[in-house]
């Protein structure tokens, strides 16, 4: 599966950032998010609860950060696992460019996706995350603007 | 002849009889392996693997066991001291092939997604259900190989451990045994190239595609103390499963019975290997001494059976200017999957397909070279059209191509190469018993006026209208005789068929096969209505029970109105020159089964139609009555008659398709489709019908729809009917099927079997019909599938060039 998107953020290059760095902003970002933690300051792990069509999964697995050139890029790899529902592995790019006064965030996902999730058809999978990635960003807005409320 | 007036025709030959299998099967009143239930009977579920090639570092199934209902999980450790590994000697065909050696549930790696690695039994199959879900299974993941060309490069990973490579096979046919005959066979096919007028060369490839019977796979095993083994299997081979049985169980002969269910939803090839399946809940059964039956999911089913095809084949062909094709020369690559499936081990149905490829052209000489890759993949099963799909659509196609080059209309290319002289041996070496290809291409021929439809496309043209005409013919086995089964799959070919009179007159037949729908209890009825005169209605036909049949091969490779039928005539004959001698002796005259007529349900002696008898007092009077005998005739009527014909037989068809295309978009419509077939004598024409028309439809929707999909990882992404589309209804053309047959000779009642081959010479007739629609545009199709957004890019480009 690919998927390759861009999203403008209301709030400046450094500080979307720091929000996609911040462990706290992630946990209360990542749809059916249960657990994350940070192993180091490069590595997490945690567990997502998630339902692609018939299946209801609670993946295990950890992600890592790399290329880091803050605030601009950095690579994302993980692999989850879901028991019987299936496996995943991924990497993503992610690019930060400001626009504006705010970001725009250009990513691309490359996932591999095993097991009975693969066999759920590239149609229901595509869609499925795209919404996923929606609402991951819709939760990371508004922590931001949250966050700037209290600045304020 | 005086008794033309008592002695009534035989209707029965021929009749277009409703099967007496319908009522029961769409009343809902089949017994199918689902419906078969047993006290204490538990129900087993397979954990499969989700990786296409990994090891397995651990297996955990606690929490499945801790599952309340759960009796037991076991996994391919469990295996190691009761069940023997595959292959066994009975499931490997005399061909030198570098078989896998492995564990019915795999112990160390997994070698496809799907992979059986655990079983779970339980009291309720849903039970076992959710707890398959809780076996967790550590597995480290190795390289994938998916592609069969890099399987086969130097470097690829390594699937099947007990070997070097991933080449399962490999075949040279080049016209001799020796090495110095081969050679000097391959210089004369060179000559023969640099001598033609023409030559073609193209990459043909055909898609993983097969067939999916509505019913999915089962087995349910009992174990008893007394009886061992009772194993009832969805399977066209009963007794071949029985051996099996006992050589990986190491169970004694006496204690095996295998059942195939009297109803099974199609098999079409899928059901004929032996299954790694079978013998785990066999050996499930004796373990826990009780039932245990295992019902495939479609999901299961798609995922493991049911694929063939796969093949690419570079295909060249020389010819003269005036349309005589000279040779041949090809070279394939088939896609085997891992090689773990019982009889077939993937690689015979390509071996099959490259042997077949002359197919009804005469050719002067022909260099053959095959090899087979391993992949991460399932292997490939046997499906109706077995290994010849894709050659067929290649040498088919390809004659076309020369056509086009020679500006000669493809009919008369093909017309003009037909096989004349039968008994003919093809330059690959196969042999073709009888038959009239050039009254069956006439007969198909006739069917269209081929200069009218050609101006009538040149007038379609002029309106933007694309209308096209295509064509192809084909041959089958009809059935194998054992000279070519012993060495192809390790089993004997003939028929074998038991026929049992009833005190009352009623004819019980018992035969060794399992037919999966093939209407064998109608067609066995009207041939012993035929042979006793008697009604159709009066006959039972039992098979697929290894305790009460003679031994068979199975319902495979249109064997039934070869090979069994005939059997079940001459066990007739064998009865009926019993019941004469003993009725000569009752009426005091000379006579044997010549003198008799038996017809309307009655034996009469013809000299003197007053002499006569029922069937029913007939036999009667011997097997209750055996007193007043003549001298050496014992009483009881029961006949067993293996028969064996005395050359291979094969029977014939031609398709011819008219299609128009929407070059705008892509979509075709057939506007047309006529068969003519050359089936030998037929029993009952409404299932020769049906066989051509579901075979038809089944090389359409391999052609046009179904796919199985791998990914780069060897995921298996269509294992549902939304991600594998089949035809339906709304798919299907008007067929029309006519006949032009020729009786055959080496047959009693002349009949040939049917149907196994017959989707092999669709995808041609399509795709050369879509071609010559499409002239203008110098489309070529080369590649299955055939979809309408492949088609709408070439026509893009193509247009683009114009």
């Amino acid at each position: 599966m690919e998927m390759n998107e861009e999203i403008r953020i209301n709030a400046p290059r450094e500080r979307v950032f720091a929000a996609l760095n911040d462990i706290e902003v992630l946990r209360q970002s990542i749809p059916g998010c249960e657990k994350l933690d940070a192993l180091s300051a490069t590595e997490y792990e945690g567990t997502i609860v998630s339902k692609v069509g018939p299946l209801k999964a609670r993946f295990t697995g950890g992600v890592t950060l790399s290329d880091i050139i803050a605030p601009q890029s950095y690579t994302l790899t993980g692999e989850g696992k879901g028991g019987p529902a299936g496996h995943a592995r991924m990497r993503t790019e992610i690019i930060l460019e400001e626009h504006e006064g705010a970001t725009l965030m250009k990513y691309a996902v490359k996932a591999e996706i095993g097991g009975k999730l693969a066999q759920l058809g590239g149609a229901l999978i595509d869609r499925t995350a795209k919404k996923l990635a929606g609402v991951f960003f819709k939760n990371f807005e508004a922590l931001l603007s949250d966050a700037d409320q209290t600045v304020e | 002849m005086a008794s033309s007036e008592q002695v009534a025709e035989k209707p029965w030959l021929g009749a277009r009889m409703a099967r007496k299998e319908d009522l029961r099967l769409v009343t809902g009143k089949g017994q199918y392996i689902g419906d078969i239930v047993l006290p204490r009977m538990a129900h087993a579920v397979f954990v499969r693997s989700d990786y296409a090639h990994a090891r397995i570092r651990s297996i955990d199934t606690a929490a499945a066991l801790a599952v309340p209902g759960v009796i037991a999980v076991i996994t391919g450790q469990d295996l190691v001291d009761d069940v023997r590994t595959m292959p066994q000697p009975v499931l490997l065909p005399n061909l030198p092939a570098k078989y896998p050696t492995f564990s019915a549930l795999a112990i160390d790696k997994v070698k496809f997604h799907g992979t059986p690695v655990a079983l779970v039994i339980a009291r309720h199959k849903y039970i076992a259900e959710d707890a398959s879900e809780l076996v967790e299974v550590d597995y480290e993941e190795l390289p994938v190989v998916t592609d069969p060309e890099a399987a086969l490069e130097a470097g690829a990973p390594v699937i099947n451990e007990d070997h070097d490579d991933n080449e399962i096979f490999a075949m040279t046919f080049t016209g001799g045994e020796t090495e110095q005959e081969q050679i000097a066979n391959a210089k004369a096919v060179d000559e023969v190239f640099a001598n033609a007028d023409v030559t073609i060369k193209k990459r043909f490839r055909v898609h993983r595609t097969g067939l999916t019977p509505m019913e999915p796979r089962g087995v349910l095993c009992d174990w008893s103390e007394a009886d061992g083994l009772t194993a009832w299997i969805t399977t066209q081979r009963p007794h071949i499963d029985r051996l099996a049985l006992i050589d990986l169980l190491d169970i004694p002969a006496d204690k095996v019975r295998v059942i195939a269910p009297r109803d099974q939803g199609g098999g079409f090839g899928v059901k004929a290997p032996f299954f790694r399946e079978n013998v785990v809940i066999a050996h499930v059964a004796r373990k826990l001494r009780r039932p245990v039956r295992w019902v495939e999911s479609r999901h299961e089913s798609l995922m493991n059976v049911g694929q063939e095809r796969d093949q690419i084949n570079d295909l060249e062909i020389a010819a003269s200017n005036d349309g005589t094709l000279l040779a041949f020369r090809n070279h394939g690559v088939a896609d085997n999957g891992t090689g773990e499936t019982g009889v077939y081990w993937g690689f015979v149905m390509p071996f099959l397909g490259a042997v077949e490829l002359p197919n009804t052209y005469t050719w002067q000489k022909a260099d053959v070279h095959l090899r087979v890759a391993v992949t991460n993949k399932a292997c490939i099963t046997p499906s109706r059209a077995f290994g010849h799909f894709p050659t067929r659509f290649a040498i088919e196609r390809a004659i076309d191509m020369v056509a086009h080059k020679l500006g000669m209309e493809p009919a008369e290319v093909r017309r003009k190469n037909l096989i004349t002289e039968l008994p003919y041996t093809s330059v690959t070496g196969e042999f073709y018993d009888s038959g009239d290809l050039i009254k069956l291409w006439d007969n198909l021929m006739a069917q269209v006026d081929l200069k009218e439809f050609r101006t009538e496309q040149a007038a379609a043209r002029e309106e933007g209208r694309y209308i096209g005409i295509g064509y192809a013919t084909g041959v089958e086995l009809s059935g194998m005789a054992s000279e070519v089964l012993v060495p192809m799959e390790n089993q004997p070919g003939y028929g074998a068929a038991t026929v049992r009179i009833d005190p009352r007159g009623a004819v019980l037949v018992f035969g060794g096969d399992a037919p999966q729908g093939q209407g064998h209890e109608t067609s066995v009825s009207q041939v012993v209505a035929n042979a006793f005169g008697t009604n159709p209605k009066d006959t039972v036909t039992v098979e697929g029970d290894t305790g009460t049949t003679p031994f068979g091969s199975g319902t495979i490779g249109a064997r039934g109105a070869s090979y069994f039928m005939s059997a079940v005539h001459n066990a007739c004959v064998e009865i009926k020159q019993k019941i004469c001698r003993i009725l000569a002796h009752d009426f005091g005259v000379e006579g044997s089964y010549e003198d008799f007529e038996f017809a309307n349900s009655e034996v009469v002696y013809l000299a003197d139609p007053s002499l006569r008898k029922t069937f029913r007092q007939a036999v009667e009077r011997i097997i209750m009555h055996p007193i007043n005998m003549p001298v050496g005739e014992v009483g009881g009527l029961e006949a067993t008659v293996y028969f064996e014909a005395p050359e291979q037989m094969v029977c014939f068809n031609a398709d011819l398709c008219i299609v128009e295309v929407d070059i705008n978009s892509g979509e075709f419509d057939i506007l047309k489709w006529v068969s003519s077939e050359d089936v030998g004598n037929v029993i009952n024409p409404l299932i020769v019908d049906g066989q051509m028309q579901g075979a038809i439809v089944q090389g359409l929707s391999n052609t046009i729809f179904e796919e199985f999909i791998y990914d780069e990882q060897g995921q298996q992404l269509t294992a549902d009917f939304e991600n594998y589309k089949i035809a339906n209804a709304a798919d299907t053309p008007n067929i029309d099927i006519t006949y032009a047959s020729t009786p055959c000779p080496h047959t009693p009642l002349g009949t040939r079997g049917i149907g196994e081959g017959r989707p092999a010479s669709v995808p041609g007739a399509l795709t050369n019909a879509i071609c010559d629609a499409l002239i203008p545009f110098g489309i070529e199709i080369t590649e299955l599938p055939l979809r309408p957004d492949t088609l709408w890019e070439k026509l893009q480009a193509a247009r683009g060039d114009r």
